[in-house]
């Protein structure tokens, strides 16, 4: 269960999130919509506990705990993931070490066993198989040379593979061709379960027509001005941001 | 109390070694001694000594403390263990290969490496080759016969532990390496401890189509203070591979001076070095292509914590007559403080117009959106940081082709960024 209630977050001096509320139950699916600029990954970024990203006021409450002063990696242990709008390319780390130092690091900080060289192999096979992710891929440093599905995807094996309790989706289907984000969504819905949330956001609706949520919220001025059913979507999507803030206001 | 390192102690040092020399020694000991005490001990007004004083580093004081590095054991590998500037050879087992003592060999009247030592690329007005040439008494000489491929390195192995007591005028140790026609060897080279002032010459001469390998590791204590040099000349159509991997030390300079003087000769340098705290490590370079259709490559990389300070001077010549010549450079530095420093100092001397020479510098952080991507999936801060140092790092150390001598190269650098990778965690 996540709780943000009344965030206020400064980014480089400037206030960008100016009084965020917003609760995910566990096993929903929210979306969170707004116009560029709005805040939302600024509101990813808080989430996932970003060096720059101050806050001035309220708090993140996950699951009762306000992990506003936890590190990245601590949040990462209580099972808060971030599927970046942009991942990382990182030369010299092979995506598969890479992905074994992440699953380690995480079973250490939660007191838990790691795996052995073979559950850990097995495991990332057959979960890069469901995404069509080659051997090759995860041979390769991380994020190198990859398209952006591929990354994505890739996203989508780290979050497979790390079963967060709360995934946030940072614009998934940005620069991503509509074979590409079925797959990606496909992906993503798999790994719906009662105990895990969603926090997904995306600035168009097409997205949502593939994963569908529970619940949209839409963020303009670093606030929620507005919360309703998918159908808030098909508003947008007709009218524009324009006049469904300004009716909302 | 040790004495302190000085011109005159190396004078009086010279004329003794010089009375006793064989008549072939003592004319090279005369030519080198009278340079060297023209320049002397060479400090920042010496042009290619500006961000490296050596005289100033000699007078400082360092605190010797216990090395945590114990020197690195290389299996199938015959060894010259020096032990504080002494070749021992209880613990040595290079006459398998054929080498042989340099003190035995210069001690001999006509000497096989008369013709030979001090005169394979020869550097007149180098004052620290020139004050090794007058006073080298230990070392080694390893001449391959044509056509032989050495199946197993020689691992030269420098380890100096304890309180040294030749400090009055250091250590001065010459290695000549022979390559003759086809011949191929590999020469791991490793320094661990803390001379309190010791410069190591390596010469290497490599006849046409010969390849030498040669893995250089400096594993120094704090305290250690040496200026190294391996001079070589690369003949037509032989190959110099050389990876040299350094910690730095309280003075800690190594230049590769290559010749490559027959045609479509190549050299290779590799280099990763991982200098923390107040420690010192300057590598420098000079290629002189002095023949048409050769090759040269450099690639140094460097990682900076603490106060430490790099230098990275890399030289490239390129005679009138050196058509063709292909030269590149690259020097890549990664500051993990803001107190650490890199200086770079690229310089071409190009007198041939058909040529291709490139040269590039960078100097960086570490990048802070790879970091919080690796910790956003849970990897702690200095974990996520070690990851990215060794990522930096990797390329250079990949090019060791010999597995065993890879791994030791891995090990050192994971050691390093155990201790010093983690320092860097908190904002300085
Ligand atoms: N690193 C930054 N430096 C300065 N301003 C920033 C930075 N990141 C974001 N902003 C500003 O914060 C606001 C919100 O940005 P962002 O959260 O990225 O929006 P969205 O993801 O909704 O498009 C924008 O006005 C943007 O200009
Ligand atoms: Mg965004």
């Amino acid at each position: 269960m996540l709780e943000i209630k009344d965030l206020h977050v400064n980014v480089f001096g400037k206030e960008i999130l100016k009084g965020l509320s917003l609760t995910v139950p566990p096993g929903e699916v929210h979306a969170i919509m707004g116009p560029n600029g709005a805040g939302k990954s600024t509101t990813s970024y808080t989430l996932a506990g970003r060096a720059g990203y101050e806050v001035t006021g309220g708090e993140i409450d996950f699951y009762g705990e306000d992990v506003t002063a936890l590190s990245p990696e601590e949040r990462a242990a209580k099972g808060i993931f971030l599927a970046f709008q942009y991942p990382m390319e990182i030369p010299g780390v092979s995506t598969m070490n890479f992905l074994k130092t992440a699953m380690n690091a995480q079973a250490k900080l939660r007191n838990e066993p790691e795996l052995d060289a073979a559950q850990f192999l097995r495991t990332v096979r057959a979960a890069a198989k469901e995404l069509n992710i080659s051997e090759d891929m995860l041979k390769r440093p991380l994020n190198v040379g990859f398209s952006g599905g591929e990354k994505k995807r890739n996203e989508t094996l780290q979050m497979a593979l790390l079963k967060p309790k709360l995934a946030i989706l940072d614009e998934m289907d940005s620069g991503l061709d509509i074979d590409a984000l079925k797959l990606v969504a496909e992906g993503v819905n798999k790994l719906r379960a009662p105990d895990r949330s969603f926090l997904v956001i995306t600035h168009y609706q097409r997205l949502l027509d593939y994963i569908v949520p529970d619940v949209i919220h839409i963020l303009a001025g670093g606030k929620i001005v507005m919360s309703g059913d998918k159908s808030l979507a098909l508003q947008l999507e007709e009218n524009g941001y324009d006049a469904v803030i300004n009716k909302a206001a | 109390m040790a004495k302190v390192v000085s011109l005159d102690n190396l004078l009086a040092s010279v004329a003794a070694r010089r009375s006793e020399a064989a008549p072939w020694l003592g004319a090279l000991i005369d030519a080198a001694s009278e340079k060297f005490a023209h320049v002397g001990l060479p400090n920042r007004r010496v042009e290619a000594w500006r961000y490296s004083d050596l005289a100033k580093a000699l007078h400082e004081t360092v605190k010797v403390e216990a090395d945590l590095d114990t020197p690195p054991v290389l299996a199938e590998a015959c060894v010259a263990a020096f032990e504080n500037g002494v070749l021992n050879d209880t613990k040595s087992s290079y006459c398998a290969m054929g080498a042989q003592s340099l003190r035995k060999v210069l001690a001999e009247k006509d000497s096989p490496v008369a013709g030979i030592i001090g005169r394979v690329n020869p550097q007149a007005d180098h004052p620290i080759i020139n004050l090794n040439t007058a006073l080298m008494e230990e070392g080694l000489v390893l001449q391959v016969p044509k056509g032989v491929t050495l199946a197993t390195p020689l691992h030269l192995r420098f380890n100096w532990s304890g309180v040294d007591a030749a400090s009055a005028d250091g250590r001065h140790l010459r290695i000549l390496v022979v390559l003759e026609e086809g011949a191929e060897a590999t020469l791991f080279e490793s320094h661990d401890g803390a001379p309190s002032f010791a410069t190591v010459v390596t010469e290497l001469s490599l006849a046409p189509n010969s390849k030498l390998t040669h893995v250089r590791l400096e594993n120094f204590a704090a305290a250690a203070r040496q200026t190294a040099a391996t001079v070589g000349a690369i003949g037509e159509k032989a190959a110099y591979r050389g990876f040299y991997f350094s910690q730095g030390g309280h003075f800690a300079r190594h230049e590769a001076l290559l010749k490559l003087a027959g045609e479509e000769a190549d050299a290779r340098i590799d280099a990763a070095y991982m200098v923390a705290d107040k420690r010192h490590c300057d590598n420098t370079t000079v290629m002189d292509h002095a023949v048409p259709n050769t090759t040269s490559t450099q690639v140094f990389r460097g990682v900076l914590a603490g106060s430490s300070r790099g230098v990275y001077q890399g030289c490239v010549k390129v005679a009138q007559a050196a058509q063709k010549t292909d030269a590149r450079q690259l020097s890549r530095a990664m500051l993990l403080s803001h107190r650490a420093e890199i200086v770079t100092k690229p310089e071409l001397e190009i007198f041939a117009d058909d040529v291709k020479c490139s040269h590039g510098a960078t100097a960086g952080e570490l990048d802070a959106n790879a970091l919080f991507f690796l910790r956003a999936r849970g990897i702690p801060e200095a974990e996520a940081r070690a990851m990215l140092v060794e990522a930096f790092l990797i390329e250079a150390m990949d090019t060791v082709e010999n597995e065993a001598m890879r791994e030791i190269v891995i090990a050192c650098a994971h050691n390093w960024m155990l201790r010093h990778a983690g320092e860097a965690s908190h904002v300085e």
